[in-house]
C-alpha cells in the first residue's frame, strides 16, 4: 500500500464506549429504521421481513426503538442510531430477509464507534519478572557521589597473572601452580 | 466438439445463476454514456451548500420517526431496570421545560387554574439521586482503599460526579434525546442533573439497594486505566510522608540520591531514593534533585497509601454482588495526622530552647 493511501484510512485503538460490559452491558443500538416501499417491488424483501421476522427482533430486544418508515418508490435501507451519536446507513436492495436478518443483528452489536484500522499497544505474552531494563539497572549507587577524576575508578582491574608475571616467576624459581591457585578474578 | 464448447457453455451458465444474486448479474447492461451535466451539477450544489452553511441542528423529536412513549419505554429497558414510567417520565422534565410550557399556554389564553398542569420537574429527584451518588461513592471507595487518606478519597469521588463525568455518563445511556428542557443543544449541566434524577428514580421505585448496584454499574467503572493517585493534588508531599512515618513508628525520611546522569545538560536526570531506617521506601526519577525528591516521596506515600499501580482492581460488575460495605467506615485524614506532627514538633522544639 502506499504511503499516502496508508495516511488515508483512519487508524484507532480498541475503544470501549463507557466501559461498557464491565458493570452491566447497555445495547448502543439506540433506534432502528427500516425504509421501504409499500407497492414497490424493490422492496419486497424488506416487506417479508418486517411480516415474519421484525416482531421477534423487538420482542427479544425491547431496549431498541424500531421505527418503520414507508417511502414511495425509493430502495429499502436500514438506518442505525447509536448512543454516541453515530448513524449509519445500509441499503438493503436486493437482500433477502436472512441477509437482512443478519444485517440487523450486525448493526446491533455494533459499538457505534466508526470501524477503521486496528492498531494496538505494545504487548507481550512473557513479561519480564525483572521489570523493564533501564541504564541504571544494575548501576552501584556508589557512583552518583564519586568525583571524578577518581583514583579508584581508574585503576586497571586485575583478571590475574600476565604473561610478564609467569615469566619472572619462572626465573624466581617458584612453584607456579600454587601461584596460580592464589590467583582470583577480581569482580569489582 | 461442437458439442462439448455447447456444454461448457452451459455449465459456466449454471454457475453464474447458482451464485447469490445472480439475477442482478445477468439483467447487468453496461452503461455506454455519462453524465456529462453530472460534474456541474453536483459543484454547483457543492458551492451553493458553502453558501448557504451547514444545516441547523435540530432536536432528534423532530424528525417523523419519534415516539416518546417508546423511547422512555426502551430507556428503562435497556438499562435493565424495571422502573414505572410515570417516575421515570418526570426523571427527564427540567424546570425551564414547565416554564416554558406554562408560557406557552398563557399565551394562547388557557387559564391555568381551571385546565390543571400535571407535569412535575425533576428536581426533586435529583437532589435524593445526587445525595445516594456522593454517600454511595464514598463508602465504596473507602471501603476499596481503606489506607488511603480522605482527602485522596474525596477528590476521586469530585472527580465522578463531575458535571463532565456526569453529563457524558448521561449521553451514553441515551439521555441526550429525551430531555425535556428549553435549551438546545442540551447544556453539559442539565445532562448531569438528568442523570442524578435517574438515580432518583431507581432510588424511589426500587429501593436503596437497586441504587446502589446502578451506581456501581454506571459511575465507579470510569475510574478504570485512570491514575487515581493523579486525582489528588498533593502540595507538600514530604511534609505528609514524614508525619505518616512518624504515626507508624518509623525513623523520619532521609532522600538519597542514587544515580545521576547527563547533569550538565538540558536533559538532566536524577534518580532519588527515600529511606527510612535503613529502608529504601521509595524513587522516583526527575530532571533536577528537587522534582525527583518530590516524586520519590509521592511514590513512598502511594506505597504506604496501598494506591500503587500494581493494586488489585476495583471489585466491580457480578463480583460485587455479595460485597459487604462498612458505612460508618472514616479514613485517616491527611489534614489531621500532618497538624498533629507538627504541633508536636514545635512543642518539643520550645521545651528544648526553654
Amino acid at each position: 500500500m502506499a504511503t499516502a493511501a496508508k495516511k488515508m484510512i483512519p487508524e484507532d485503538f480498541l475503544k470501549n464506549v463507557l466501559q461498557n460490559g464491565v458493570g452491566r452491558y447497555v445495547c448502543q443500538l439506540q433506534r432502528i429504521t427500516f425504509r421501504f416501499c409499500k407497492s414497490h417491488g424493490g422492496s419486497r424483501h424488506m416487506r417479508d421481513f418486517i411480516e415474519n421476522h421484525m416482531l421477534d427482533f423487538s420482542q427479544k430486544h425491547p431496549g431498541v426503538v424500531v421505527y418503520l418508515q414507508p417511502r414511495r418508490n425509493r430502495p429499502p435501507s436500514i438506518v442505525a442510531e447509536y448512543l454516541n451519536g453515530g448513524r449509519e446507513v445500509l441499503l438493503m436492495s436486493g437482500k433477502e430477509p436472512g441477509e437482512i436478518c443478519k444485517w440487523t443483528e450486525h448493526l446491533r452489536t455494533r459499538s457505534g464507534i466508526q470501524i477503521v484500522k486496528m492498531i494496538n499497544n505494545i504487548h507481550t505474552e512473557t513479561p519480564s519478572t525483572q521489570g523493564i531494563w533501564h541504564p541504571f539497572m544494575f548501576r552501584d549507587t556508589e557512583w552518583a557521589v564519586t568525583k571524578f577524576p577518581s583514583k579508584k575508578a581508574s585503576e586497571v582491574l586485575k583478571i590475574g597473572l600476565t604473561a610478564t608475571d609467569l615469566v619472572l616467576e619462572e626465573q624466581q624459581g617458584e612453584p607456579l601452580i600454587d601461584s596460580m591457585n592464589t590467583c582470583k578474578i577480581d569482580d569489582k | 466438439m461442437a458439442s462439448s464448447i455447447v456444454r461448457t457453455c452451459m455449465n459456466i451458465r449454471a454457475n453464474v445463476v447458482g451464485v447469490r444474486g445472480a439475477a442482478l448479474i445477468l439483467n447487468y447492461v453496461p452503461r455506454r454514456n455519462h453524465n456529462r451535466y453530472e460534474m456541474k451539477y453536483r459543484r454547483e450544489m457543492y458551492i451553493r451548500r458553502l453558501e448557504v452553511g451547514p444545516e441547523k441542528e435540530r432536536r432528534r423529536s423532530e424528525w417523523i420517526n419519534w415516539n416518546y412513549d417508546c423511547e422512555i419505554f426502551a430507556f428503562g429497558k435497556r438499562l435493565s431496570e424495571d422502573l414505572s414510567e410515570s417516575v421515570l417520565r418526570q426523571a427527564f422534565v427540567q424546570s425551564s421545560y414547565i416554564e416554558r410550557e406554562k408560557q406557552k399556554r398563557k399565551e394562547l389564553g388557557i387559564d391555568t387554574d381551571v385546565m390543571s398542569f400535571q407535569l412535575q420537574d425533576n428536581g426533586e429527584l435529583a437532589e435524593k439521586g445526587s445525595e445516594l451518588l456522593s454517600s454511595y461513592i464514598k463508602v465504596y471507595l473507602r471501603n476499596m482503599y481503606p489506607y488511603m487518606f480522605e482527602e485522596g478519597v474525596s477528590s476521586i469521588h469530585d472527580y465522578l460526579v463531575s458535571e463532565q463525568m456526569l453529563s457524558y455518563i448521561a449521553k451514553h445511556i441515551g439521555c441526550e434525546d429525551l430531555v425535556l428542557s428549553e435549551d438546545f443543544p442540551v447544556k453539559s449541566s442539565t445532562l448531569s442533573q438528568t442523570f442524578k434524577a435517574v438515580v432518583g428514580a431507581v432510588l424511589k421505585d426500587k429501593g436503596q439497594e437497586r441504587a446502589e448496584c446502578f451506581v456501581r454499574d454506571f459511575v465507579l467503572p470510569q475510574l478504570i486505566s485512570k491514575d487515581i493517585n493523579e486525582l489528588w493534588e498533593l502540595i507538600n508531599p514530604m511534609g505528609l510522608l514524614s508525619a505518616v512515618l512518624a504515626l507508624i513508628g518509623k525513623g523520619p525520611p532521609e532522600p538519597r540520591l542514587l544515580w545521576k546522569s547527563a547533569t550538565n545538560t538540558i536533559m538532566s536526570l536524577y534518580w532519588v531514593g527515600i529511606y527510612s531506617d535503613k529502608q529504601l521506601i521509595g524513587k522516583s526519577p526527575g530532571e533536577t534533585v528537587t522534582i525527583a525528591e518530590e516524586m520519590a516521596a509521592r511514590e513512598a506515600l502511594k506505597k504506604l497509601m496501598k494506591t500503587d499501580d500494581s493494586r488489585s482492581p476495583l471489585i466491580l460488575g457480578r463480583m460485587a454482588d455479595n460485597l459487604k460495605l462498612d458505612y460508618k467506615r472514616v479514613n485517616v485524614s491527611a489534614e489531621e495526622v500532618t497538624r498533629k506532627h507538627f504541633s508536636n514538633e514545635d512543642r518539643h522544639n520550645n521545651t528544648a530552647t526553654s
